[in-house]
């Protein structure tokens, strides 16, 4: 089941969720909060003439940290002129607001687009929405600009939403000193 | 409960750093939340599994492997 607006807020008095800073009233819907851009972009650099190059994620001792920060070069987003993100390229970023499901809340999310957004040709994740219950962080985005123009952007604009299910039940790290196999059918 | 892991680095934003958990097959990294770190140690919840001296734990986060669920020495685990 998908939280109401009234049930997320309800979730973040009682701290099954938590989100700082605190969204205003106006970055909900009914069913979804908005969330918002941080200043911190990760750029992919172009592959230098004449260079093969290839990642292998599944080597042995590949560090993802390292990999990334071969090919990859941090950028932050200028308060005045924004960061015109160029058409056809990936870029990382992240949601300015911290996010934290407790683990023994019944509450997952989804961190999906907005259709403004989307209009536009901006992705924001690679087939990889789910934030799972004990999830602490800012969210990571994978964003993608399909445009055939580049597209602004700014710091603290609105760039994803998050939609909040309940789970059916309690994950087994949420019971105490019950392990997998030990059903809550099982243990009555 | 949370289980004790190493600080290997930072990540690529400024909010995170890499951290490595030594599962029973081998080290494991994950990239979390400064925030989530309290003295080198990482809430995991309750243990999904115990097999001899080992307990099977989720991470918080994904690994950089692609693993959600590693096996860890229950001595690491307070």
């Amino acid at each position: 089941m998908i939280l109401t607006d009234r049930e997320i807020q309800i979730a973040l008095q009682n701290e099954a969720i938590v989100i700082d800073p605190a969204p205003d009233l106006s970055f909900y819907s009914s069913t979804s909060l908005d969330l918002t851009l941080d200043r911190r972009l990760t750029l992919f650099k172009d592959p230098k003439a004449g260079i093969s190059l290839c990642i292998d994620p599944s080597q042995k001792g590949y560090n993802h940290e390292e990999v990334m920060a071969e090919i990859t070069t941090p950028v932050d987003i200028d308060d005045v002129h924004g960061f015109d993100f160029p058409p056809h390229h990936m870029i990382l970023a992240w949601t300015r607001e911290f996010v934290e499901l407790k683990f023994q809340s019944r509450i997952a999310a989804r961190v999906e687009g907005k259709s403004s957004l989307a209009r536009l040709g901006i992705g924001i994740h690679l087939t990889a929405p789910t934030i799972h219950a004990g999830f602490a962080g800012q969210i990571r985005l994978e964003m993608v600009n399909h445009n055939k123009v580049p597209v602004k952007l700014r710091t603290g604009m609105k760039i994803c939403q998050l939609i909040f299910e309940q789970t059916l039940g309690t994950p087994v790290r949420g019971y105490e000193g019950r392990f997998s196999g030990q059903t809550t059918a099982k243990k009555g | 409960m949370k289980v004790r892991v190493k600080q290997i680095g930072p990540a690529t934003h400024p909010s995170e750093v890499v951290v490595s958990v030594d599962t029973t097959s081998g080290a494991e990294h994950l990239v979390v939340n400064q925030r989530s770190l309290k003295d080198d140690r990482l809430e995991i919840g309750y243990p999904i599994n115990s097999r001899d001296s080992d307990l099977l734990v989720e991470l918080p986060r994904e690994t950089i492997n692609g693993s959600w669920r590693v096996w860890v020495p229950q001595a690491l685990v307070e």
